[in-house]
C-alpha cells in the first residue's frame, strides 16, 4: 500500500490530475480506494453495473468485448497512469466492456462520492478533471474509429474480399 | 542517398482476440494477421447442384478452357485448365496453404496472384463460401452439449495451444549445416551411411534368429521396456525433422519455421516448414523427403550393431534391439505411401503421378462407390484410386496386426 505522499506523487503523473493543485490532490488521495488483482482475475464483466472509475497504479490490463463463444476482442490493453470505468461514473449505465488485468496490478478506485466532494472542495480542481477527461475522450473516440476501421480491413483481408472489382 | 523509388508494402491488420480458459479465471491473449486467417481459411464452392462446369471446345491449339455456371444466378465464368484445378480443390476442407502447395506439385511453378485473384472472381460471381473450421470441429461444436463431446472438444482445444515453435531457425539450421551438417549430402557421407545400414541389416538378422533369447533380455518387464523405446524413439523424430531442415539449405532455400506441436489436437510431433523446397527441382523435394526418414534407417542399424555386440540376454541388448526394430518401422511408414497419413513417402509419390491431392480424391471416389454403389467402368485414374484405398486399407491393417503380435510375443 502506497503512503499518501506517494499516492500524491503518483496522481501528479497521471493525465486526468496533473493540472490539479496539491492541496486538493492530497485531499483527493485520502478519498481513493486500492484494489488489487491477480494475473487473469476479472474486476468487472460487461453488463454489470458499476458506478466507479479505476485508475491504474501498478500491472497491466486488458479491456476486452466478447465476440462468441469464449473469445473476446481486446479494446485496448493499459498501464500505469491510465484508467478506465468513467462511463459508468457518470450515466451509471451497465459497464461498457470487461476487464481483466494481464499481470497482478493495483488500481485506484474513485467513486461518484470522491468527485462530488472534489467539486464541493475546488470548482477549479475539478474543471481541471474534466477538462482533462474531455481530451482523453476524444482521442478514445478517434481510436475507436481507427479500430472499427482496421478490424474491417482485417476481416478484407482474411477472407479475400474484393470489392474494388465489379 | 539512394533512393530506390519502391514503397513499401502494406502493412497487414492485425486482430487481438482474447480466449478464456474453460474453468479457472485466466485468458490468453493470441495477436491473428489478416495474412495467417487468409493462409488457414478454407475456400469452400457452392453445394453441387448450384453450378455446372463445362469444357469449351476451340479450334485454336493450345489450353482448354472451361466455362462455370452459377445455376442459380445464371452467371457464368471462363476459367482456365489451372483454375478448373483450384476451383475442384476448394471443398472447404482444403486451406488455402495446402491449395498452394497442391498447386505447385501439380505445376511445378506457382503464380502467387493465381489464387487470390480466382477467388475474387468466384466470389463476384457468388459461387464461394469461407468455412473457417475443420469439420470434425464443426461437429464437435454442434454437440456441445454432450459432457464427453465437451470434454474432447477442451482437451483438444488445449492440446492445440501447444506449440513451442520458432520462424527465426534458418540461421541455426545455417550454422548446423556448415559446422557439419553438409558431410550427410556430400558422396563420402552417403557411402558412410550406406554402410553402416549394411552392417545393421546383417546383424539385424543375425539377431532375428536368436529372438527369444534377446526380448528375454527385458526380463519381466517386457512392456515397460517397450514402452520406454517408443518415448526415446519419439525423441529421435526430432532429428528427422532437423535433417529435413539441412536438406533445405543444401538446396540452398530457406528454413522458415521448426517446432513441436500436437497435430490435429491430439498428435505430438515435430516439424519443419519445407514449403521452400517447392520452389526447387523435383529431385530436390524427393531427396528432402527421403533424407529425413533415413534417420531413422541409420539410428535403426546403429542400434542393431549395439545389440550384436551387447551380452546376449542382456537388458541392452534388448533395448538396442527393440529401438532398431521401432526405427526402421518408421523408416518404412515414412517412406511407404499408401497408409492414409500423407508422411514423406507420400509426397514423393504425388510428385512423381502428379495427382497431388490423390489421397483426398481417392478418398471421395471410395465414399461415392459406397453411396452410389459400385461401377466397373474405371479409367487409369479411378483406377489408381482403387489401387491406393485397398492397399493402404490392407497396409493398416497389417501394421495393427504386426504391432499387436510384437505386444503379445513381448509379453509371453
Amino acid at each position: 500500500m502506497p503512503s499518501p505522499v506517494e499516492t500524491v506523487a503518483f496522481l501528479q503523473e497521471v493525465r486526468l490530475f496533473k493540472d490539479i493543485a496539491e492541496p486538493e490532490l492530497t485531499a483527493l488521495a485520502g478519498t481513493l480506494r486500492e484494489r488489487s488483482l491477480k494475473r487473469g482475475q476479472v474486476l468487472f464483466r460487461e453488463g454489470e453495473a458499476g458506478e466507479e472509475m479505476f485508475i491504474v497504479l501498478r500491472g497491466s490490463i486488458v479491456i476486452s468485448k466478447p465476440v462468441t463463444g469464449r473469445v473476446e476482442q481486446v479494446l485496448a490493453r493499459i498501464g500505469p497512469g491510465d484508467f478506465f470505468g468513467e462511463m459508468s461514473l457518470f450515466d451509471r449505465s451497465p459497464r461498457s466492456a470487461t476487464i481483466q488485468s494481464d499481470s497482478d496490478a493495483t488500481l485506484l478506485v474513485l467513486d461518484s462520492q470522491a468527485l462530488r466532494r472534489l467539486t464541493e472542495l475546488s470548482p477549479r480542481a475539478a474543471a481541471a478533471f474534466f477538462h482533462a477527461l474531455v481530451q482523453v475522450f476524444i482521442e478514445r473516440l478517434r481510436a475507436s474509429g481507427d479500430l472499427v476501421a482496421e478490424v474491417t480491413r482485417w476481416g478484407l483481408e482474411a477472407t479475400g474480399l474484393d470489392l474494388d472489382g465489379r | 542517398m539512394k533512393e530506390t523509388g519502391a514503397s513499401p508494402p502494406p502493412r497487414r491488420a492485425k486482430l487481438e482476440l482474447l480466449v478464456r480458459h474453460d474453468t479457472a479465471e485466466g485468458f490468453d491473449v493470441r495477436e491473428i494477421g489478416s495474412a495467417t486467417a487468409f493462409v488457414r481459411s478454407r475456400p469452400q464452392r457452392v453445394p453441387v447442384e448450384s453450378w455446372e462446369l463445362a469444357e469449351m471446345t476451340s479450334r485454336m491449339a493450345g489450353q482448354p478452357s472451361y466455362i462455370l455456371k452459377n445455376t442459380a444466378t445464371d452467371r457464368f465464368l471462363l476459367l482456365t485448365e489451372p483454375e478448373k484445378f483450384l476451383w475442384h480443390q476448394m471443398d472447404g476442407q482444403t486451406s488455402l496453404q495446402e491449395i498452394a502447395t497442391a498447386y505447385v506439385l501439380r505445376y511445378g511453378a506457382f503464380d502467387f496472384d493465381i489464387i487470390p485473384a480466382l477467388m475474387r472472381k468466384l466470389q463476384r460471381a457468388q459461387l464461394l463460401t469461407l468455412t473457417p473450421t475443420s469439420r470434425l470441429r464443426q461437429a464437435l461444436a454442434r454437440n456441445r452439449r454432450r459432457p464427453v463431446i465437451k470434454a474432447i472438444e477442451t482437451g483438444l482445444t488445449a492440446l492445440e495451444r501447444i506449440n513451442v515453435s520458432s520462424r527465426n531457425v534458418h540461421r541455426v539450421f545455417a550454422a548446423a549445416y556448415r559446422w557439419g551438417g553438409f558431410v550427410l549430402f556430400t558422396p563420402a557421407g552417403v557411402i558412410a551411411c550406406l554402410l553402416l545400414v549394411v552392417a545393421g541389416l546383417v546383424a539385424g538378422v543375425q539377431l532375428w534368429r536368436e529372438g527369444g533369447d534377446i526380448v528375454a533380455g527385458f526380463g519381466g518387464h517386457a512392456l515397460q521396456g517397450l514402452i520406454t523405446v517408443k518415448l526415446l524413439f519419439f525423441l529421435t523424430l526430432a532429428a528427422h525433422q532437423i535433417v529435413h531442415g539441412l536438406a533445405l539449405i543444401h538446396y540452398g532455400r530457406r528454413v522458415r519455421e521448426f517446432g513441436f506441436t500436437f497435430l490435429h489436437g491430439f498428435v505430438p510431433t515435430f516439424y519443419v516448414d519445407v514449403t521452400d523446397i517447392f520452389m526447387t527441382s523435383r529431385r530436390a523435394r524427393v531427396i528432402t523427403a527421403v533424407s529425413g526418414a533415413s534417420v531413422h534407417l541409420v539410428l535403426g542399424s546403429a542400434w542393431f550393431l549395439v545389440a550384436q555386440f551387447a551380452p546376449l540376454g542382456s537388458f541392452t541388448q534388448a533395448f538396442a534391439a527393440a529401438s532398431g526394430i521401432i526405427q526402421w518401422q518408421a523408416f518404412v511408414i515414412a517412406l511407404y505411401p499408401f497408409c492414409f497419413i500423407e508422411m514423406d513417402g507420400y509426397h514423393v509419390l504425388v510428385d512423381l503421378l502428379g495427382m497431388p491431392t490423390l489421397k483426398q480424391e481417392a478418398m471421395s471416389w471410395a465414399g461415392g462407390l459406397v453411396r452410389r454403389g459400385a461401377s466397373w467402368r474405371m479409367g487409369r485414374q479411378e483406377a489408381m484410386f482403387a489401387f491406393y484405398v485397398v492397399v493402404s486399407t490392407i497396409s493398416v491393417a497389417a501394421f495393427v496386426a504386426l504391432n499387436v503380435m510384437l505386444i503379445v510375443h513381448a509379453r509371453s
